[in-house]
């Protein structure tokens, strides 16, 4: 028997597969998870309560005396808890600290002294992210649809539940991917990204105009199946004036463009880009 | 990768897994929705009532009639009720008391070649020997249709029958007809998957219509405004009746992209509605309660009427009825007399 050469360098796939094996284990069982698990837990708490109170033969939500039913307070909460809140979030937290985090606990070194491409770590921690979050989201959004419809509405509501999770899970990949970048490129990403999320997209969005054509949610908004909750009288004046959806090959097409586009940026930046450890 | 994160991610694939099997199971095998046993199945007349209606509606009029809204609307409109005493006294029906609900329902309401009277399903209590005398003093006549008496008056083209104790069909002398092959064999509504799908959403309501969106319209909307409305396929509404009003309308579009577009005018007419209540509370309060929902093709607008509105509405009501004395200028003294 000979003794197999050691291996020097690996091909970029590979190097990803092992940062995604070893970062998946770290990223679940980091502080942030219980941070997150609050935040997808609290649907689900809703969502129990609402059941509890339900099968009491109490309505368990009305808006100005109107009784909502399951199916429109499902909707409800995909697009108020999941789209609009815990979704960009996730991808914020998560996103900016794929690399941002390494660079602060000054342990990016040891990644990028491992025999695999820098942007290979990028790419498997970003995997790595993209399944915890994915994983915890999405049966998150499973119980609150099992505890909140009626098994009698299931088979007509069952496609938009379909819809949500792809929507949902589309999400996380736009936003982390963006925020990879970010987290790779810039130095507080954090606050960047808070801003850009609770900031930017909230007022472009109903602003006249091309500049909600940059941001994350105009493309994610119109592949939701269920109808955006009615607000106050300026934002249903400005829904009904200003709001020009993409058609759902644009928004797909452009959701996909921006994964890709920050997923080669971040690694274009990471692979070029000199990290100075403060002492 | 431990073991503790090999469990986890097995869980949760595992809920996931779990959760898409049922909701693909339940939505394969036709929906659990077809089996009676889950969600009601609208009322048993709907067994006379044939497959291919375009409309079908209920109410509970004993529901309706005891309701606080109704007590206030009698109140607020004087002589409302001299029509329902001159009827009592010609049918002996009682409208308050005698007549639980109504099942009502129409086929090729759209077409105007049909000028058709619906066919209309009343259950309570009834004084058969007396409602047949009175049809019979203004000139109809009793035919025998399958085994019925059916008490046909061609002057109004009307007919009745008594299908069983307890319940009546009126209606246009072929549609009552037809409800009676309906119920000896001939294909019901029941059997007409897209209107029981949306019956058994509704049926919960005090009152509910079910309707294909042409007949609804009978193709009477302007070309202008017809061209404008994204395709809608289905239309149904119901409401709650009690000290106030609750509604729930519902349209079924084409397709998804319908759907978001009639949402979009919904919005818009919203918007600019509560621009237009500023000046008006009640309005305000009412147009506050409408909430804009829906879920693939489907697009649903929920109202509430509260007690106070209805107080509200009834005091501007009475106020227009009440008769405008115009005011009389003082004759200058001395002036003559016209």
């Amino acid at each position: 028997m000979t003794a197999k050469p050691p291996v020097r360098s690996t091909s970029f796939f590979t190097g990803a597969w092992r940062v995604f094996g070893m970062s998946i284990g770290e990223m679940l069982w980091s502080r942030r998870t219980i941070f997150m698990a609050l935040i997808v837990g609290s649907p689900v708490l809703v969502a129990l309560v609402a059941r509890i109170v339900q099968s009491a033969g109490i309505a368990p939500l009305r808006v100005n005396g109107v009784q909502v039913d399951a199916v429109s307070m499902f909707g409800a909460m995909i697009w108020i808890l999941f789209l609009s809140f815990i979704v960009p979030v996730l991808g914020v937290f998560y996103g900016t600290s794929l690399i941002a985090d390494e660079v602060d606990d000054k342990t990016i070194t040891y990644l990028f002294t491992r025999p695999v491409r820098r942007g290979a770590v990028v790419v498997g921690k970003y995997m790595a992210y993209l399944l915890c979050t994915t994983l915890v989201v999405l049966p998150s959004v499973m119980i609150v649809y099992f505890l909140m419809v009626p098994f009698g509405q299931i088979p007509a509501s069952f496609i938009s539940l379909v819809i949500d999770l792809g929507v949902l899970g589309l999400g996380l990949a736009a936003y982390g991917a963006l925020f990879a970048f970010v987290g790779a490129a810039l130095r507080r990403p954090l606050i960047i990204g808070l801003v850009f999320v609770f900031g930017w997209e909230l007022v472009t969005l109903l602003l006249p105009g091309y500049l909600k054509h940059f941001t994350i949610a105009y493309y994610l908004q119109p592949l939701v199946p269920h109808a955006m909750p009615t607000g106050d009288t300026v934002s249903l004046l400005q829904g009904a004036l200003f709001r020009e959806p993409p058609s759902v090959a644009m928004s797909l097409g452009c959701l996909a463009l921006a994964i890709v586009a920050s997923l080669v940026l971040a690694v274009r930046v990471v692979e070029q880009r000199e990290y100075i450890l403060e002492q | 990768m431990t073991k503790q994160t090999r469990l986890f991610l097995g869980v949760a694939s595992g809920i996931l897994v779990l959760g898409l099997g049922t909701g693909l199971v339940a939505a394969y095998v036709g929906g659990f929705q077809n089996l009676t046993l889950i969600g009601g199945d609208g009322p048993a007349e709907l067994a006379f009532v044939p497959a291919d209606s375009h409309v079908v509606a209920y109410a509970d009029i004993r529901d309706v009639m005891g309701s606080e809204v109704r007590r206030k609307l009698s109140a607020f409109q004087q002589g409302a009720n001299d029509g329902a005493a001159d009827f009592k006294e010609k049918t002996g029906i009682d409208l308050e008391t005698d007549i639980d609900y109504v099942v009502a329902s129409a086929t090729g309401m759209g077409d105007p070649t049909h000028g058709e009277p619906p066919l209309v399903l009343a259950k309570g209590r009834f004084d058969e020997v007396r409602i047949e005398g009175l049809i019979r003093d203004q000139g109809g006549v009793v035919e025998d249709y399958k085994g019925s008496r059916l008490l046909v008056s061609d002057e109004k083209n009307l007919a009745l029958v008594f299908l069983e104790p307890g319940l009546v069909a009126i209606g246009g002398a072929a549609a009552v007809r037809k409800s009676i092959d309906t119920k000896a064999g001939g294909a019901n509504i029941k059997g007409n998957g897209d209107v029981m799908r949306l019956v058994r959403d509704i049926d919960d309501g005090d009152a509910w219509v079910v309707a294909r969106f042409d007949a609804l319209t009978g193709g009477k909307l302007p070309a202008e405004v017809a061209s404008q409305l994204p395709a809608i396929n289905w239309f149904s509404a119901k409401g709650f009746v009690n000290s106030g009003v609750e509604g729930q309308v519902r349209v079924e579009t084409r397709d998804d992209a319908a759907a978001k577009n009639l949402q979009d005018v919904v919005r818009g007419f919203m918007a600019l509605g509560r621009l237009q209540s500023g000046q008006h509370p009640e309005i305000a309060e009412f147009l506050n309660s409408v909430q804009l929902s829906g879920d693939g093709k489907t697009v649903s607008l929920s109202f509430s009427l509260p007690p106070e509105m209805i107080d509200a509405l009834g005091a501007l009501r009475a106020q227009r009825a009440r008769p405008r004395t115009t005011p009389v200028a003082p004759k200058p003294d001395g002036s003559p007399a016209l």
